[in-house]
């Protein structure tokens, strides 16, 4: 066996056999309780920021419209919970621990700083963009300068050059003004258009009033036409059938016969003089 | 091809002319006839009327449909006889014998009123008063308001609507503006029996507008007093459009009036003829009108 072979062998066996090593757990406890509360409160809120940060990710993919809800209400809810224990983190940040060297000391204020912000960066459904984003539809550009709602110090408001227009202010106003003057022509030509229908609407049903009667007297005579036509049709069938009768027809047939009887009669007559005893 | 045309038709030419001497023969008095033939005669007359109107002779086609409504009178159909009637009346009206043309329609209607027919005979008052308008307005005006009291009379006021509008054309066209206000006024009146708000509305407003092209405000404020007291026009926008003129007319301010007139929604639905008089708004001088009652009779140092 080799030397690696036999180091990595020594790595797993004390791996694996490591809860037995006394030693070390009671210098990790050591190191984590009592000495650094710093270190520790920063590994838990640490860890519920990586839960808070699970919990959105999950709402984010959601579909559920309630399911979502509950989750972004939970991540706020350990949005402010972590955002109340910052304050202690940074009172902890700045307490002495030994073995601990200059170099790390300085750089726990910043730790914390970047934690508070990672806390603040976790989203939470809330409305996106809150930090330099740009208003409804009433801005054009987005403005170089931040608008922070609720955000204004006493001494802002009383600074006299807080009350004067910027430059973007003033343009912003132009730009507003501008475009209510063209909604409000749009509307006017919609209003014209509108009366001018209203107006149409009204004609057509004061004509279609004026053709109801007419319309129903029409259909009264039409309805009368066509009772006579049926009568007369009737009629006239009746008329017919009584022509056209199989009496009739005999009748007629033997009219006919005599007809040519006769007719036959006095043509032999006409074509036998000498014979005719009737010179 | 206009000799080719002339041959042609000279030969029913004069076959219609035989026939006509033929009715007329059947029709006159004479020893051997007692009783003149209508019966057969007029066949033969409206035959002869066709032949004549084909061949473009107006005067020969005018005679004989009168003739042949002659006969159909006799014969009791007086539908047939008047439509040869109208049809004479549009050939006389070719011929320009404007006198004709309203005889024949007059005598038309009347016809149809003996049949019972009311909207045939308004109907040959309107063509006739059409055919005359340009020629003898007031003949033409008479008739139409004549075609306009029959419908009412029946019953049908609606279809009298489209008589009053021509009607009070015509005396707009005569610079009669107040004749014209007053058609719109019964126009309006005839609107409201028959609830067709629309026309009502209108109606009264041009009436309105007439009356102060006149330069007649009195007027104008008088029929608005009348007309408001009605529902159906106190709630439209044309009696807020009246309402505003009036209320300009009496403050005086010309610039207001034409205001008024451009911006308003209803005044361009109005009848051509009245919407050019609202565009000449305000003729003549516009003052203010100041109520000559000053205080309403009370002064302040009366009080006893």
């Amino acid at each position: 066996m080799s030397v690696i072979d036999i180091l990595t062998r020594v790595d797993v066996l004390c791996k694996k056999y490591e809860k037995y090593d006394l030693d070390k757990q009671r210098g990790a406890a050591d190191s984590m309780s009592g000495n650094d509360q710093f270190l520790r409160l920063y590994t838990v809120l640490e860890a519920d920021i990586e839960a808070a940060i699970q919990k959105s990710q999950d709402a984010q993919s959601e579909k559920n419209r309630a399911v979502v809800a509950t989750l972004n209400a939970e991540v706020r809810r350990s949005k402010s919970a972590l955002q109340a224990e910052i304050p202690k983190l940074e009172k902890l940040a700045e307490k002495k621990v030994k073995d601990l060297s200059k170099e790390e000391m300085a750089a726990r204020p910043d730790l914390v700083v970047a934690l508070a912000q990672k806390i603040q960066d976790i989203p939470d459904g809330v409305t996106v963009g809150r930090r330099g984003g740009t208003w409804g539809a009433k801005a054009g550009a987005s403005k170089p300068v931040e608008i922070k709602v609720d955000a204004m110090h006493p001494d802002d408001l009383m600074r006299p050059e807080h009350y004067e227009q910027t430059e973007e202010s003033l343009g912003f106003k132009q730009e507003y003004e501008a475009r209510r003057a063209k909604q409000d022509e749009g509307l006017d030509v919609i209003a014209a258009g509108l009366t001018t229908l209203k107006d149409m609407a009204g004609d057509i049903n004061e004509e279609l009033n004026k053709q109801m009667p007419l319309i129903d007297e029409v259909d009264t005579k039409v309805d009368k036409a066509a009772a006579d036509l049926k009568n007369t049709n009737v009629k006239l069938k009746e008329t017919l059938i009584k022509m056209r009768s199989n009496r009739n027809f005999c009748v007629d047939i033997i009219l006919i016969v005599i007809i040519l009887g006769i007719g036959g009669y006095l043509y032999t007559y006409i074509s036998t003089p000498f014979t005719s005893p009737f010179i | 091809m206009a000799s080719d045309k002339a041959s042609n038709s000279n030969p029913k030419v004069a076959e219609a002319e035989k026939l006509v001497k033929k009715a007329d023969k059947l029709t006159k008095f004479s020893f051997t006839k007692w009783f003149p033939d209508w019966t057969a005669a007029t066949p033969l007359y409206e035959q002869a009327a066709n032949a004549f109107k084909l061949a473009k002779m107006p005067e020969a086609a005018k005679i004989a449909y009168e003739k042949a409504a002659t006969g159909q009178e006799r014969s009791s159909s007086p539908w047939s006889a008047g439509k040869h009637l109208e049809s004479a009346g549009g050939l006389a009206r070719e011929l320009g014998n404007f006198d004709e043309v309203i005889d024949l329609y007059k005598r038309a209607s009347e016809l149809y009123v003996q049949c019972g027919k009311v909207q045939p005979a308004a109907d040959a008052l309107d063509k006739g008063a059409r055919a005359v308008e340009d020629v003898k307005p007031d003949a033409a005006v008479r008739m139409y308001i004549d075609a306009c009291a029959l419908l009412e009379e029946d019953g049908r006021d609606q279809m009298a609507f489209d008589s009053y509008r021509s009607a009070a054309s015509i005396y707009i066209k005569l610079n009669r503006y107040e004749d014209a206000a007053t058609v719109f006024l019964r126009w309006g009146q005839a609107a409201d029996k028959c609830k067709a708000v629309q026309s009502q509305c209108k109606a009264y407003l041009s009436a309105i507008i007439v009356y102060l092209f006149a330069d007649n405000f009195n007027l104008a404020d008088a029929s608005y007093n009348d007309c408001s007291q009605m529902d159906s026009f106190f709630k439209s926008d044309q009696n807020h459009c009246a309402v505003q003129l009036l209320s300009a007319y009496r403050e005086g301010r010309p610039d207001e009036i034409k205001h008024v007139v451009s911006t308003s929604s209803v005044i361009p639905h109005l009848d051509h003829m009245v919407i050019r008089l609202a565009k000449q708004l305000p003729s003549g001088k516009v003052t203010a009108i100041v109520d000559e009652t000053g205080h309403n009779g009370l002064d302040e140092d009366d009080l006893r």
